[in-house]
C-alpha cells in the first residue's frame, strides 16, 4: 500500500491548481523543487523554520583575530546581525537560548544577557545558556524549535558561543576516586585526543587517510573562500586587537575565517608528529582547531514568518541526541544521524548535504563510512580541521554554513543534516529541509500577458 | 468516430509506424495507483475498433512504443520499473519476450529511435533514462541527473544520438548518446513538465507541457526564451505532440480531460481545434504517422478513440 500512497502523491502534485500567472512564483507546496523523490511532509503553518543564520568568523585561539574579544562583543555581534538582517523588532523575541561550553557557567550567562542589552533587546525578553559540550549550539536550536512547537512562544533566538582564548579547556579540582570503579566514567575522564585514538586504532582508520581528510577539509574551505561563499553567512566583528609586546590597543573589523591553510595536502600534514599517543595517528593537523566565535539563528512558525513574509531559509525537521561509549566518544554521529533522519521520516539517501562536526578526521571518517554517506555530500565548504570548532557556537555555525549551502543549492538540495559528536560519550543531529527561500525561480514573462504589471494597472 | 471501451484506465495510445489501421493501447487499472495492466492491440476496421491482441501485466501500464525495425514488436513500460517486450508474430506463450528490470522506480515513458532501429529509451520516477539496445539483455547507459521523476522521454527524429526528457524537477534535458551530461538543460517551466516533443520539419525546435496548464515552444538554440506560449488548458498538459505532416502543428492532451490541436506559429496562442469526448483525464495522445490528419487519444475514462482532425470525435 506504501507503493500505491506514492503513486497518489506523485499524482496530486501533476493535478495540484497551478493559478493562473503565477508561473514565476512557486509555493513550496506545490513547486517540484525537491531532491527526494517523493513529498513526504506537506507544509503546516506550525511548521518552525528559519529565517535567518549567521555567524561572527572564527579565528585561532590566541593568535587569532577574535582573541581579545569577549563573549558578549561576539553574542551582540552576531544578535544585532540577526535583528537587522530579519527586520524583526526585538521585543518580539520570546527566548534566547545560548550554547557555551567552556565559559564560567554562571558568568557566561550573565554575559549572554549583557549582550542583550548591547545588542539592543530591551530588557523584557529572557536569555538563558546550555551545555550540551560540542552540541550545545544545536541544542539550543533544538530548545528552541521544542519551545516553539511547545506554544512558549513563537519567534525565539538559538545562539552559541565560544571563548577559547580566554578559556581553555580544563579540568578543576580533583577526581572522585569512585570513577575507578567504572569504566564508562574513566572513559569520561579521557582527553580528547586519546578517544580518537581509540576510534582509529577500533575501526582501522589509518594516517594516511586521516591526513587525506584533512587536507580536503582545507581545500574545501579554501576553495569556499575564495568562491567567497562564506560572505553570506559571516557578520564582520567590529574589535580590537591588543598588540602582545606592547600592550597597544588598536580598532580592527574581523570579517574572515583565518584557520584555513589552501596550501595543505595529506603530505605535508604527514610531517606532523602525534600528539596524543606514540604511533598513534591523531594530530594537530588532523583535529580541529582551537576557535573563538559566535553564531545565532533566529527560529520562528511558518505562520510568522508568512506574516513577517520573510524568506524561509530552512524548516527544522528533527532532533536526536544519543549516547556512546565515552571512550569512542567520536562515534556519535553514527548513531545520531539514523536516528534523527528517521525521526523526520526520511533515510540516508535522501539527505543531500551533510554537516558533521569534524573533532577529528579520525572520528568524521569513520562516520562517513559507516553510514555509507557519498563523501562528496559531506561538509562541501570544509569542517572543523580548516575552519576551526568553538564548542558551543560549532552547532549554529555548522546550521548556518548548511542552510546557506543548500540556499545556494537550489532545487537541487532539499534535505540537510548537522551532526557532531560529543564529548563524554554522545552524538547530536539535526534535519533540516530547504526552505522557499532556496527555491526562487527568476520570472519569466510571457509573450502577449501582462503578468508582470501590477493588479491596479490591470484593472 | 471509432471508440474502444479498455476495462482499465487508458494511459498511452501510439499507432503503428508500418501498419496504417493499427494502434497499442497501454491501460493501467485503478488509475494506475495500484492493481495490474493490459496492452490492447487494436484494428481499426469499417466496422469500428476490433481487439486484435492483449497481454496482462502484474502492475499498471504507463506507456507503449512500436519497433520501428519489426512491424510487430512492441515495448510497453510498466509501473513495477520494468519494460516488456512483446512479439505480435509470437505464439501466446511467448510473450513478453523479454522483461527489462533495472529501473527502481515506475517506468513513465518509453520511445523508440527512428535513425538506430535497435534502440530505445525509457524514463523513469527513479529521475534516471536508460537507454536499451534490442541486442543487449541489459541497458546500454543510464542518465542521471534530473532531481525528480523523469515523466517522458523522446528521440529526436532528426539525430540517431539525440533524445530529450521531461521531469518533474521543472526541466527539459537534451541528452546526445556520446555524453554522460545533458548537452542543454532548459528550465522549462516554474511547475512539473510532464511532456515534450521534437518538430519533426525543424531539429531545433520542441514543445513543452506543464502542469502549469502551459504548452511553451523553444527553439534549442536560443533557450533563453520560449518561441511561443500556448494558453488554454485548464489543467496540466499530459502529452504534447508535433504534427508528422506540418511543421506548426501540435497536439496536446490535458488533465482538463480535452484533446487540442494548436498552430505554435498562428500568434495569439489560442487552440485551433478542440475536443471533449472524454469524461476523465485525456492522458493518451497520438497522431498517425501514415495517414494525414488521423488523430488517437485514451483517457482515464477506459476510452480509446481515433477521428480524422476535420471530424468531431
Amino acid at each position: 500500500m506504501e507503493h500505491a500512497s506514492q503513486r497518489l502523491s506523485v499524482l496530486a502534485k501533476q493535478i495540484s491548481t497551478v493559478q493562473d500567472g503565477v508561473s514565476g512564483l512557486s509555493l513550496q507546496a506545490c513547486s517540484a523543487g525537491d531532491s527526494a523523490a517523493y513529498q513526504r511532509r506537506g507544509v503546516a503553518l506550525d511548521d518552525v523554520v528559519i529565517v535567518s543564520a549567521l555567524r561572527t568568523p572564527l579565528t585561532k585561539a590566541r593568535r587569532g583575530g577574535l582573541r581579545d574579544t569577549d563573549a558578549i562583543d561576539l553574542l551582540a555581534t552576531v544578535y544585532r546581525a540577526t535583528l537587522d538582517a530579519t527586520g524583526v523588532e526585538p521585543a518580539a523575541i520570546g527566548d534566547i537560548v545560548v550554547g557555551s561550553v567552556l565559559g564560567p557557567s554562571s558568568q557566561r550567562a550573565n554575559e549572554a544577557r549583557i549582550a542583550m542589552f548591547f545588542a539592543g533587546i530591551p530588557d523584557t525578553v529572557p536569555v538563558r545558556t546550555v551545555n550540551r559540550q560540542c552540541s550545545s549550539g544545536l541544542q539550543a536550536i533544538a530548545d528552541v524549535a521544542a519551545a516553539i512547537k511547545a506554544g512558549y512562544y513563537t519567534v525565539g533566538l538559538a545562539a552559541g558561543v565560544e571563548t577559547m582564548s580566554a578559556h581553555p579547556m580544563s579540568w578543576e579540582g580533583g577526581v572522585n576516586p569512585g570513577v575507578e570503579r567504572f569504566p564508562q566514567a574513566q572513559g569520561c575522564l579521557m582527553p580528547m585526543g586519546v578517544t580518537s585514538e581509540n576510534v582509529a586504532a577500533r575501526f582501522g582508520i589509518d594516517r594516511r587517510s586521516q591526513d587525506a581528510f584533512a587536507a580536503a577539509s582545507h581545500r574545501k574551505a579554501a576553495a569556499a573562500q575564495a568562491a567567497g561563499k562564506f560572505k553570506a553567512e559571516i557578520v564582520p566583528v567590529q574589535t580590537k586587537l591588543k598588540d602582545p609586546k606592547t600592550g597597544e590597543e588598536r580598532a580592527v573589523v574581523i570579517d574572515a575565517d583565518d584557520g584555513i591553510r589552501a596550501d595543505a595536502t595529506a603530505e605535508s600534514l604527514a610531517g606532523l608528529k602525534t600528539v596524543f599517543k606514540r604511533d598513534g595517528t591523531t594530530t594537530a593537523g588532523n583535529s580541529s582547531q582551537v576557535t573563538d566565535g559566535a553564531a545565532a539563528v533566529l527560529l520562528m512558525t511558518r505562520r510568522e514568518a508568512l506574516r513577517r513574509r520573510l524568506p524561509i531559509l530552512g524548516v527544522f525537521r528533527s532532533f536526536a541526541a544519543v549516547g556512546v561509549d565515552p571512550s569512542i566518544m567520536g562515534v556519535g554521529p553514527a548513531v545520531a544521524i539514523p536516528a534523527a533522519v528517521k525521526a523526520a521520516g526520511l533515510a540516508i539517501d535522501d539527505i543531500d548535504v551533510f554537516e558533521i562536526n569534524e573533532a577529528f578526521a579520525s572520528q568524521a571518517s569513520y562516520c562517513v563510512r559507516e553510514l555509507g554517506i557519498d563523501g562528496a555530500r559531506v561538509n562541501p565548504n570544509g569542517g572543523a580541521i580548516a575552519l576551526g570548532h568553538p564548542l558551543g557556537a560549532t552547532g549554529t555555525r555548522c546550521t548556518a554554513t548548511l542552510l546557506h549551502e543548500m540556499k545556494r543549492r537550489g532545487r537541487t538540495a532539499r534535505f540537510g543534516v548537522v551532526s557532531m559528536c560529543i564529548g563524554s560519550g554522545m552524538g547530536a543531529a539535526a534535519v533540516f529541509e530547504a526552505g522557499d527561500a532556496a527555491d526562487c525561480p527568476s520570472p519569466r514573462v510571457m509573450p502577449g500577458s501582462d503578468l508582470n504589471l501590477s493588479r491596479d494597472f490591470r484593472g | 468516430m471509432p471508440r474502444f471501451r479498455t476495462p482499465f484506465n487508458g494511459y498511452s495510445v501510439k499507432f503503428s509506424p508500418f501498419v496504417e489501421s493499427r494502434l497499442a493501447v497501454a491501460t493501467a487499472q485503478n488509475f494506475g495507483i495500484i492493481g495490474n495492466g493490459r496492452l490492447h492491440v487494436l484494428e481499426s476496421t469499417p466496422g469500428g475498433l476490433v481487439e486484435v491482441a492483449a497481454f496482462d501485466t502484474a502492475d499498471g501500464l504507463y506507456d507503449v512504443a512500436w519497433s520501428e525495425e519489426n512491424e510487430s514488436l512492441l515495448v510497453a513500460a510498466c509501473g513495477d520499473g520494468s519494460l516488456k517486450l512483446y512479439d505480435l508474430a509470437a505464439p501466446a506463450g511467448a510473450n513478453p519476450l523479454r522483461s527489462l528490470q533495472e529501473h527502481r522506480k515506475e517506468c513513465s515513458s518509453v520511445s523508440w529511435n527512428l535513425r538506430r532501429r535497435d534502440l530505445f529509451v525509457s524514463s523513469s520516477w527513479d529521475d534516471t533514462l536508460k537507454v536499451w539496445s534490442l541486442a543487449r539483455p541489459s541497458s546500454l547507459s543510464t542518465f542521471t541527473g534530473h532531481t525528480y521523476c523523469v515523466y517522458h522521454a523522446a528521440w529526436s527524429p532528426h539525430h540517431g544520438d539525440v533524445f530529450l526528457s521531461a521531469s518533474g524537477d521543472t526541466s527539459v534535458r537534451l541528452w546526445d548518446l556520446r555524453q554522460p551530461m545533458p548537452t542543454l538543460l532548459l528550465p522549462a517551466h516554474a511547475f512539473e513538465v510532464l511532456s515534450a516533443d521534437w518538430c519533426k520539419y525543424n531539429d531545433c525546435i520542441i514543445a513543452t507541457g506543464s502542469i502549469d496548464k502551459t504548452i511553451k515552444v523553444w527553439d534549442v538554440r536560443s533557450p533563453q526564451r520560449e518561441l511561443a506560449t500556448l494558453l488554454g488548458h485548464g489543467y496540466a498538459v499530459r502529452r504534447v505532440q508535433f504534427s508528422p505532416h506540418a511543421e506548426s502543428l501540435l497536439a496536446s492532451a490535458s488533465y482538463d480531460m480535452s484533446v487540442r490541436l494548436w498552430d505554435w506559429r498562428a500568434g495569439g496562442g489560442a487552440p485551433m481545434r478542440g475536443w471533449d469526448h472524454h469524461s476523465e483525464f485525456a492522458v493518451g495522445l497520438d497522431m498517425s504517422p501514415l495517414q494525414e490528419g488521423v488523430i488517437a487519444s485514451s483517457g482515464w475514462d477506459g476510452q480509446t478513440c481515433v477521428w480524422h482532425i476535420n471530424n468531431a470525435p
